[in-house]
Parts: structure tokens; C-alpha cells; sequence
């Protein structure tokens, strides 16, 4: 089974990857906030594969960590691009 | 049969995932994008953490917090994809130049025809 995790980790890695085409191009800030989040979501998901196969509990607080503070990030962000820095 | 189960719901999350990210590529403006975002890459995580859960059980280490990263992302994913294309809108990020509709602006423009009728009829 831990060979099916590290091929389900990497393969999230490499589609994530394809994200940052858009992070690089995206023509509005907006668009680069789209492709972090979808980037965070990604990685909280290789994280948590990667932390089943290598048998760690330790990097499973990674990817709450992730899952929850990208959120965060990006309500921050849309609060500032609505309303300014108030 | 545990692990066909499994290596199902993967290649269903992954596909899933894949499509959400081409979409996001592919897609020509900022609210389709959100839509691909918010929409498929949701229902391709979903999958993926259900096959850690099946394969590890629930109660294990590794699915219990698996069912807590999909409950947070069944939670949080729509709110700052709504929160975020609600500035872009505030901001004045414009559509494409195919879209079609565009409600709150109807709206606005019904609202300010009804008041320059009633200024008429309050004029005359």
C-alpha cells in the first residue's frame, strides 16, 4: 500500500505543479489567488499522503495546518482587495 | 478487494483533480475559474481522503485526521471561493465578453430606471 501513497503524493505534486502556470501568468491578483488555494489544497493532500507513507504522525499536523491557515489566507486577501487595508 | 476499492477512489480523486486544474488553466476568466476551483477540486480531494480512510480505517491515526482535513474542506472551500469572488466583483474584475449574465448589474439598472421615473413624475 505505501507505494500506491507515494504514487498518489507525487501525482498531486506533479498536478499542482501544472498551478503554477497560472500563479505565474494569472492577469489579475484575483486569478493568483485561485491557483494558491487550489495549490494549498494539493499539497495538503500530498502532505497527508506523503506523512501515510513514510508512517510519521508528525506531518499530519502539516497538512491540518495547511487546510485550515489557506483559508484564512485567502479571506484575508479578499477582505483587502474589497475594502482596502482597513 | 479493500485495495481495488481504494486504487478506484484514487484514480477517481486524481482524475478529478486533474480536470479541476486544466479547467483552472484553461478557463477564459476569473469566475469560471472559482467555479473549478471551488467545485471540482473539492469533489477530487473528496475521493482521494475516502480511499485513505478506507485503506487506513476511521479510527486509525492516519483516517481520522483524513476525515477531519475533508470535513474542514467540505466546510471552508466554498466560503473563501464565495468570499473571493465576491471582491473580485467589488473590484470590478470584468466577465468575459461571452458571458451572458450579469444580475447584480441588471439589477442596479433597474433600480436607478425606477428612480429617474419617479423624479419625472414628481417634476411634472
Amino acid at each position: 500500500m505505501s507505494a500506491v501513497y507515494v504514487a498518489v503524493c507525487l501525482s498531486e505534486l506533479a498536478i499542482g505543479s501544472l498551478l503554477v502556470i497560472r500563479l505565474t501568468l494569472g492577469p489579475t491578483t484575483s486569478d493568483r489567488l485561485v491557483a494558491l488555494n487550489t495549490l494549498a489544497t494539493q499539497s495538503t493532500l500530498a502532505v497527508l499522503f506523503f506523512a501515510a507513507f513514510a508512517q510519521r504522525t508528525i506531518y499530519l499536523d502539516i497538512s491540518l495546518w495547511l487546510c485550515s491557515f489557506s483559508y484564512l489566507a485567502t479571506i484575508v486577501w479578499s477582505r483587502y482587495l474589497e475594502r482596502g487595508l482597513l | 478487494m479493500t485495495e481495488s476499492i481504494v486504487i478506484a477512489l484514487l484514480v477517481t480523486g486524481l482524475a478529478f483533480s486533474l480536470s479541476g486544474v486544466v479547467g483552472i488553466l484553461r478557463m477564459p476568466d476569473l469566475y469560471t475559474r472559482i467555479q473549478c476551483s471551488s467545485k471540482t477540486i473539492t469533489m477530487g480531494a473528496l475521493p482521494t481522503l475516502v480511499a485513505l480512510v478506507v485503506a487506513e480505517g476511521p479510527i486509525s491515526v492516519f483516517g481520522s485526521r483524513a476525515l477531519i482535513v475533508a470535513f474542514l474542506l467540505v466546510v471552508v472551500n466554498p466560503l473563501s471561493s464565495h468570499a473571493l469572488a465576491r471582491a473580485a466583483y467589488k473590484a470590478g474584475i470584468p466577465m468575459w465578453e461571452g458571458a451572458v449574465v450579469d444580475e447584480p448589474a441588471d439589477r442596479r439598472r433597474l433600480a436607478k430606471a425606477s428612480i429617474e421615473e419617479d423624479d419625472d413624475v414628481l417634476g411634472h
